[in-house]
């Protein structure tokens, strides 16, 4: 068994450092490198945040999905901890789309918000995993706890090819897809602002990982006191 | 349009969040070590007792 204490005095500085070169990389890109867009002027490049933290949020609740249907048939506590770990994440940056997403809308639509398919389905796939969240705050730990979870993860996860094709389906106010079109990938852009959306995409999806290795090094020492615990509450 | 301070702003927010989620998990994260080296400092001394 892994010594979880030895663990936290090895936080992954190669990735810590990768992650920061990435961001300053698209910071670099998003303020410096890509050209103002003609009619929406400068808020168009909160969509370099927007879209990113989108990307991560559904990335992380596919991962919640993956590691709850794995719980489920395995029966193996390391895929619970992986499952809780990517849902905090996918709702810390689910919770950047709802906030950066109406901060672009008022000085571009005049409103904060409109109850159109795509916004009103994102916001129900935030409440579904905040339910996941408190579900697990809420109840005893243990197989009973994580089988429920793993029901929520499983199930929450529909409601993303929902918001996806939301915009394709029904008449909203959401802009439609501008890097994956029908007509391929990056067809809707001009090609500085698809380097520059793909450069803040990546420098997300690495802070994505170091998120993860820092919040399953969490869920592992707290195994490892329970278990410290549990020896000795059984040899006295 | 000159919008400069507003995606400044929305830019400070949104690292801002980010930085308080990872403040956050290095919390608990060094609150949860300690705890753990408590705990196996109280085992040795429980079994140097024995």
């Amino acid at each position: 068994m892994s010594d979880a204490s030895q663990e936290t005095d090895n936080p992954g500085y190669g990735l810590m450092g990768l992650t920061a070169a990435a961001v300053l990389a698209a910071l670099g890109a998003i303020f410096i490198y890509v050209p103002t867009e003609r009619t929406e002027g400068v808020v168009q490049r909160i969509m370099y945040f927007h879209v990113p933290s989108a990307w991560i949020a559904f990335f992380a609740f596919f991962i919640v999905f993956l590691c709850s249907i794995l719980y489920l048939w395995k029966k193996e506590r390391e895929w619970d901890i992986y499952a809780h770990a990517s849902a905090e994440i996918g709702i810390v940056f689910c919770s950047l789309v709802l906030i950066t997403g109406p901060l672009w809308a008022k000085p571009i639509w005049g409103v904060w918000w409109v109850w159109d398919a795509r916004l009103t389905s994102t916001l129900v796939l935030w409440l579904i995993y905040v339910a996941y969240l408190m579900l697990r705050a809420q109840s005893e730990p243990g197989s009973t706890r994580a089988k429920y979870a793993a029901v929520i993860g499983i199930v929450g996860f529909l409601d993303i090819p929902l918001i996806h094709f939301s915009v394709l389906w029904w008449r909203t106010f959401h802009p439609d897809p501008k890097f994956i079109t029908t007509q391929g990938i990056g067809t809707g852009n001009e090609t500085s602002m698809n380097i520059t959306l793909m450069v803040a995409l990546a420098a997300f999806t690495l802070l994505y990982f170091l998120l993860m290795s820092l919040r399953v090094r969490l869920e592992r020492m707290k195994d490892e006191i329970d278990r410290i615990r549990k020896e000795r509450l059984y040899s006295h | 349009m000159d919008n400069l301070g507003y995606l400044f702003a929305v830019n400070v927010f949104v690292w801002g969040g980010i930085f308080v989620y990872v403040f956050s998990l290095i919390r608990r994260s060094h609150s949860l070590k300690k705890d753990l080296d408590l705990l196996k400092e109280t085992l040795k001394k429980d079994s140097g007792n024995e």
